[in-house]
């Protein structure tokens, strides 16, 4: 191979690999488990399905997602893991090869203009070829649980959760929260309330007091903590 | 007596136990042959992979929650054609700490079918009637009182009384529920009588032990008749990462791991109890299709029964209609588009009310296969262009419903079609497309078939009394075992059906 060819082949691979991973915005504070990279793509769609305004207010970036979808990844199986993120990167690259109508639209999806982003997700989510649909479905679906996850959105829709009243059955005494020892266990058999038919039921209705984590406004306030696998990555 | 529920936590060193009858899975079938076994006096040893749950350990986000309670953190899917969701739990209680609690019996006409299709002599209504009924008593199922029917489940019977098609309250396994409508979360009212809440502290009473976070791994035996036991790792909730061995000793081993992980175990197993061929074979679903329906009044659909009406009107055609709620997140996964249009649509959702139907799908089967260095399955399964037809019939009859409950539009969810109805006019075209099965959004959580009980032990795994053909002393009892789609829910069937295998169990042992 001659020096020419070899020089052309390590320009060619230096502008790829610009073109593929240079040029992301710095990892946001507190993410977990995806890389800088994932959450540009996942802040971009997340922009593109939920803009700010419209019949719910907040938008997706407001209602957190990327951070969501950054606990959530973590909190999958290696193999769904691994699924999830050859799905964002297919999303941030496929323009790449099918570009984005306009000027400028062979780049990658979080470098696309809004407009543009918003043509390819729309493009995605009408095509013909089932796996094309299924992959925005996919995304969409991640995405939208994420949205659903902020105590803003669910308190403007009305479908917050309520309080509900502890009741203690016999099982409490059997077992302790998960992670803890039975020595943890406080209660009692006189603390068991029997289960019978006849007591009065009180149904649950929209005057009914909010449960604690949906009262508070913060974005992502209502997870409990999520243990880390053992093969992830700290990056 | 009185045994004893150990929780992760407890684990210091590999376990070593010795007993009766070791029982493999807490759903709704093991966790009823553990306690009948126990009370009629012998030693058993339930041995469950998830962890117990609190409801300090619920989470109500639907994703985060489902990837805290179900197998593949609950994005699990079939293959083969199209892409289907499927969940199966992980936890003490299996399926019945996630499910809706809906305890319905089989119709006569499909368990007469079962018997003259599968050579079975003693599965009629009449034989398992005794069954149901110790059952239900023992759960306290009761139809589901108006009070916290709510309007979304009120809907649905108005619509089934205005065409003239029947329709009822579903029987549930719940004592006080109040409507929240987070069945599928976990129930933090402690009403739901899942099983971890029932069948399993009833066991204890009677001695058994329980031993959480134990994934089985391999049927021990003794030549290619006699199981004798069970061994497997300890692993930490949520991540699966193995910790300590565990072996269980046994006079007699009883699978209730459930219908992807049984067979998964006994191909693990060294092919074990498959001189049919049929281990893993037959897969069956019940898949769903759901509408979406907006009424002129708030409807409020968080509140009230997860699910609280269904219509058995066209079970002879192949299907069941039901209602249907979960947490917002995961239902809006079915709306169309993106954009400020997708959120015109969720903000429907207080006017809204959502309906599925699901079929018996008799002739789509598929099969489970051990994945390579995983205890996960590969599922392969498609949908037969026959019952297809039925679910676009379903859609149809659930759109007929929406407008004759006075609905103002229907979002269907089938690609090809327009994204939203405003008459019954419109939605005519759900009778006529000609439906491709990648132009629906199913999900099916019903599954049956893959250990098939069979009178034949050519073309089954397991005789009437869950006992595998090939072995003397080896089990079955989730809902594998079904031959064939059960038309309704198939809960309350299977654990009438392991209420009478753990009679056979008691006395062989």
């Amino acid at each position: 191979m001659s020096l020419a060819v070899a020089l052309l082949l390590f320009l060619g691979a230096a502008l790829a690999g610009r073109r593929f991973l240079s040029g992301y915005p710095a990892r946001p504070a507190g993410a977990r488990y995806l890389g800088g990279r994932e959450l540009a793509t996942v802040a971009a769609v997340a922009s593109a399905t939920y803009p700010k305004g419209g019949a719910v207010e907040p938008s997706g970036l407001e209602a957190g997602i990327p951070l969501y979808v950054d606990r959530f990844v973590a909190a999958q199986p290696p193999r769904m893991r691994f699924l999830m993120r050859c799905l964002f990167a297919l999303v941030e690259h496929a323009t790449l090869v099918f570009p984005a109508p306009g000027a400028g639209g062979r780049r990658r999806f979080s470098s696309l203009a809004p407009a543009q982003q918003v043509a390819v997700l729309d493009g995605w989510c009408r095509s013909r070829l089932y796996p094309r649909r299924l992959v925005f479905t996919s995304l969409r679906a991640i995405l939208t649980m994420g949205y659903f996850a902020d105590p803003a959105v669910l308190r403007e829709l009305g479908l917050a959760p309520r309080a509900i009243p502890r009741t203690v059955c016999e099982a409490d005494m059997l077992w302790p929260k998960i992670g803890e020892r039975p020595e943890s266990i406080a209660v009692t058999a006189r603390d068991v309330v029997p289960a019978t038919a006849a007591a009065p039921v009180v149904p649950l209705g929209p005057h009914g007091e909010l449960h604690p984590a949906y009262a508070a406004p913060s974005p992502g306030a209502l997870a409990a903590p999520l243990p880390a696998r053992p093969a992830e990555a700290t990056s | 007596m009185s045994g004893e529920v150990r929780v992760f936590a407890q684990y210091d060193r590999d376990v070593y136990e010795s007993c009766d009858v070791v029982v493999v899975g807490s759903g709704p079938g093991g966790a009823v042959v553990a306690k009948e076994v126990a009370a009629a006096g012998r030693d058993v040893v339930l041995v469950e992979e998830g962890p117990p749950f609190t409801p300090d350990d619920f989470v109500l986000d639907g994703a985060l929650s489902m990837a805290r309670t179900m197998r593949e953190g609950g994005l699990r899917t079939t293959r083969g054609g199209f892409i289907m969701p499927t969940m199966q739990a992980i936890a003490l209680g299996g399926g019945s700490l996630v499910n809706s609690a809906i305890c319905v019996r089989s119709p006569e006409l499909t368990l007469d079918d079962w018997c003259d299709s599968f050579r079975l002599e003693r599965t009629s209504r009449a034989e398992l009637d005794p069954h149901y009924d110790a059952v239900e008593r023992f759960l306290g199922v009761a139809p589901t009182p108006d009070e916290v029917q709510g309007a979304r489940n009120l809907l649905f019977r108005d619509g089934c009384r205005a065409l003239g098609w029947s329709s009822e309250p579903i029987p549930r396994n719940v004592v006080g529920c109040r409507g929240s409508g987070e069945c599928f979360t976990g129930c933090r009212s402690r009403a739901k009588r899942s099983t971890d809440l029932s069948y399993v502290p009833a066991a204890v009473r009677d001695g058994a032990r329980v031993l959480t976070s134990a994934r089985a791994e391999r049927v021990l035996t003794w030549g290619r008749r006699r199981a004798t036991g069970i061994e497997g790792s300890i692993v930490r909730p949520f991540t699966g990462e193995p910790t300590h061995r565990f072996r269980v000793d046994a006079k007699a081993v009883v699978l209730a791991a459930g219908c992807m992980a049984t067979p998964v175990l006994l191909q693990r197993s060294g092919n074990l109890a498959n001189s049919s061929g049929t281990v893993g074979e037959f897969l069956q679903f019940h898949p769903g299709v759901a509408v979406l329906g907006v009424f002129p009044d708030r409807t409020e659909p968080q509140f009230g029964a997860t699910q609280g009406y269904q219509s058995l009107e066209f079970v002879r055609r192949g299907f069941k209609l039901e209602t249907l709620w979960a947490p917002p997140g995961v239902l809006a996964v079915r709306l169309p588009g993106f954009g400020f249009d997708l959120k015109a649509n969720l903000a429907r959702f207080p006017y809204a009310a959502i309906w599925d139907a699901f079929a018996s799908c008799n002739r789509s089967f598929g099969r489970i296969r051990a994945r390579r260095r995983s205890f996960d399955p590969a599922i392969r399964w498609s949908l037969h262009p026959a019952d297809l037809t039925i679910l676009g019939e379903a859609l149809w009859v659930l759109a007929q419903m929406f407008f004759a409950a006075g609905a103002r539009a229907i979002l269907p969810g089938v690609h090809r079609l327009p994204d939203e109805m405003s008459s019954l006019a419109e939605a005519e075209v759900l009778r006529t497309h000609d439906y491709r099965a990648t132009d629906l959004t199913c999900g099916g959580n019903h599954v049956f078939g893959t250990t098939r009980m069979h009178g034949d032990p050519k073309h089954g795994v397991v005789d009437e009394d869950g006992r595998c053909h090939d072995l003397d002393n080896l089990y079955v009892a989730d809902t594998g075992i079904l031959p064939r789609s059960p038309s309704v829910n198939p809960m309350l069937t299977l654990m009438a059906i392991a209420h009478r295998i753990a009679g056979r169990v008691a006395e062989r042992v």
